[in-house]
């Protein structure tokens, strides 16, 4: 930081780039009347085809004939067999991703390693994440066929591009202090890594990582429809034959997920916290803590 | 595991030093100084002057701009001597999100090779700074003086040749600053390393070192030297 920061700068340039946005929308959009003819027609189609969701994506499929007794019928269901192939996906390429990023993020960040390996592994976690995911599923179905391996590969590069990128940013933030000490002690880089770099950015590194849990459960979704696995191939079959309500019932469904992995992970980084870290916080300050920012989580869960 | 040939071998050696952070201006000019096994040191002077500077250069953190330095025999600072180079920084430096044990082994890591021995050598170095009680608590939850102590133990651990303390009696109340003190010059003398220690308290420098040097202007003034210090003029 070159100059202290002051609160009126900020929002200045705040405010000044809330003017430049309006100002460049309005020059890329040539009428604005068609805005108010969209809301009548999402009103339409939200009437007759979204609502209500159609709830039978959770019964039973009728083959493979279900084994499962009642009340546990609702696993033989597209929906929850979707969706625990899109977690498995997930977990899998969440952790692969997390096992390639550390030796990289530690070879990008700055403070830790020489230029020229620091700027080589930038541009290898650049490239990983100038693909979107959906391309990298693209490339590895041609390259080894459909299925759920070409969406955990594709995942996965995809993870480390991103979480790379998270992961040496947190430890470039890192105080220089005990980085110091580590080397005046005459620590080589392996054991300051491990016993000072991902000890005092834990708190961060395991946020990402269930921040990029949840994001490759949603992008699910979407590589699903280009063969990948998971819960976006029923996704794609249903909007093929414009069952837009089924459609809806799978969202709501990974909106719900998608819920459950954001307690997860407010009730994981808890563990860390600053104050008080052995104080862990009721499921409702959890759930309260998801409609307001994080930090405000956290200062709930002080109390 | 050292000679008598060792003991007359100085610790460090300053040449004609120059340290600062921008080539064409240096902080501090150091003529001469040699720090011999033994020997306790300590830095005075005004704040902003360089004397943390000074250390992080020893520490080999900081490229001196001219002249020669030698610690434990190793050319400063590209061959740096695994481990026998303790500092307590000023702003400790702990891991501070693990635990008081985990940090205080982390000052034995370089140096002893097995961990039964590490492990053994830090729990001694917990105990002396009265620490026990706290040895698995995580560091951010201890109160500044205790976290200075969790800092000297790292460096007690370690049992270092040299040992770069910079204001590291501060925050302590009289109490612990006796015993704190007593353990580390005992370590010193005992097992003859070398202490150089940044003291902006003027007494208690005189009290604790056998030289002071004082940095006035940029310069170092010359040190006296004698079993206890005497009077610098500032
Ligand atoms: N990393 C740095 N880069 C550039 N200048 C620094 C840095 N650290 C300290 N300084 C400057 O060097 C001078 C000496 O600082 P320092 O050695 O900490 O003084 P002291 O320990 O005697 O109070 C100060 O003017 C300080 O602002
Ligand atoms: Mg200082």
């Amino acid at each position: 930081m070159k100059t202290a920061i002051d609160g009126k700068i900020i929002a200045s340039t705040f405010m000044i780039s809330l003017i430049l946005a309006f100002l460049v929308l309005n020059g890329m959009v040539s009428d604005w009347g068609r805005l108010t003819g969209g809301f009548g027609n999402l009103k339409n189609f939200f009437y007759q085809s979204l609502w209500p969701p159609d709830w039978s994506v959770l019964e039973p499929q009728v083959y493979p004939v279900c084994t499962a007794r009642y009340p546990f019928e609702f696993t033989c269901s597209t929906a929850w067999i979707g969706v625990i192939e899109t977690i498995k996906i997930a977990f899998v390429a969440t952790v692969f991703g997390m096992a390639l990023s550390l030796p990289l993020s530690l070879a990008a960040a700055r403070n830790l390693s020489p230029r020229w390996l620091s700027y080589s592994s930038r541009f290898i976690l650049s490239a990983f994440r100038s693909l979107p995911s959906l391309i990298w599923a693209i490339f590895f179905v041609i390259l080894i066929g459909m299925g759920p391996l070409s969406g955990v590969l594709a995942m996965t590069v995809y993870t480390v591009g991103y979480l790379g990128k998270l992961w040496y940013e947190a430890m470039e933030g890192l105080n220089k202090t005990p980085l110091e000490a580590a080397q005046a002690m005459g620590l080589n880089k392996y054991e300051t890594a491990l016993n000072v770099v991902v000890p005092e950015s834990a708190n961060d590194l395991i946020s990402h990582s269930i921040f990029l849990f949840e994001y490759n459960f949603r992008s699910g979704t979407i590589i699903g429809i280009v063969g990948a696995g998971g819960i976006g191939y029923y996704i794609d079959l249903y909007l093929r034959f414009l069952q837009y309500d089924k459609v809806v019932a799978y969202l709501l469904i990974i909106f719900l997920v998608v819920l459950i992995i954001d307690f997860l992970s407010i009730y994981a980084r808890s563990f860390f916290n600053e104050e008080d870290d052995l104080r862990i916080p009721s499921w409702s300050e959890v759930f309260l803590g998801i409609f307001s920012s994080a930090n405000e989580a956290d200062d709930l869960s002080d109390r | 595991m050292q000679t008598d040939a060792d003991l007359n071998e100085p610790l460090l050696i300053l040449r004609d030093v120059a340290i600062g952070y921008h080539p064409s201006d240096s902080l501090v000019n150091i003529p001469n100084l040699e720090v011999f096994p033994g020997e306790i040191v300590a830095i005075a002077g005004p704040s902003g002057i360089g004397k943390s500077t000074l250390l992080r250069t020893i520490a080999g953190l900081v490229s001196p701009i001219t002249g020669r330095l030698e610690v434990c025999g190793a050319i400063m600072p590209e061959k740096p001597p695994r481990g026998h180079l303790g500092y307590i920084p000023q702003k400790l430096g702990l891991v501070r999100h693990a635990s008081v044990k985990h940090n205080v082994e982390l000052g034995a890591r370089a140096g002893i090779k097995s961990r039964k021995l590490r492990q053994q050598r830090s729990i001694e170095a917990i105990d002396i700074m009265g620490l026990s009680e706290k040895s698995a608590e995580p560091i951010r939850r201890l109160s500044g003086g205790q976290q200075r102590r969790v800092a000297t133990a790292r460096t007690l651990a370690q049992r270092p040749k040299l040992i770069l303390a910079d204001e590291f009696l501060s925050e302590l109340d009289e109490e612990t600053l006796t015993s704190v003190l007593e353990a580390v010059t005992d370590y010193v003398r005992e097992s003859k390393a070398a202490l150089i220690v940044v003291e902006h308290d003027i007494s208690r420098a005189k009290m604790m070192a056998d030289k002071l040097l004082v940095i006035d202007d940029g310069r170092i003034n010359p040190f006296v030297k004698g079993t206890k210090a005497m009077e610098v003029n500032m």
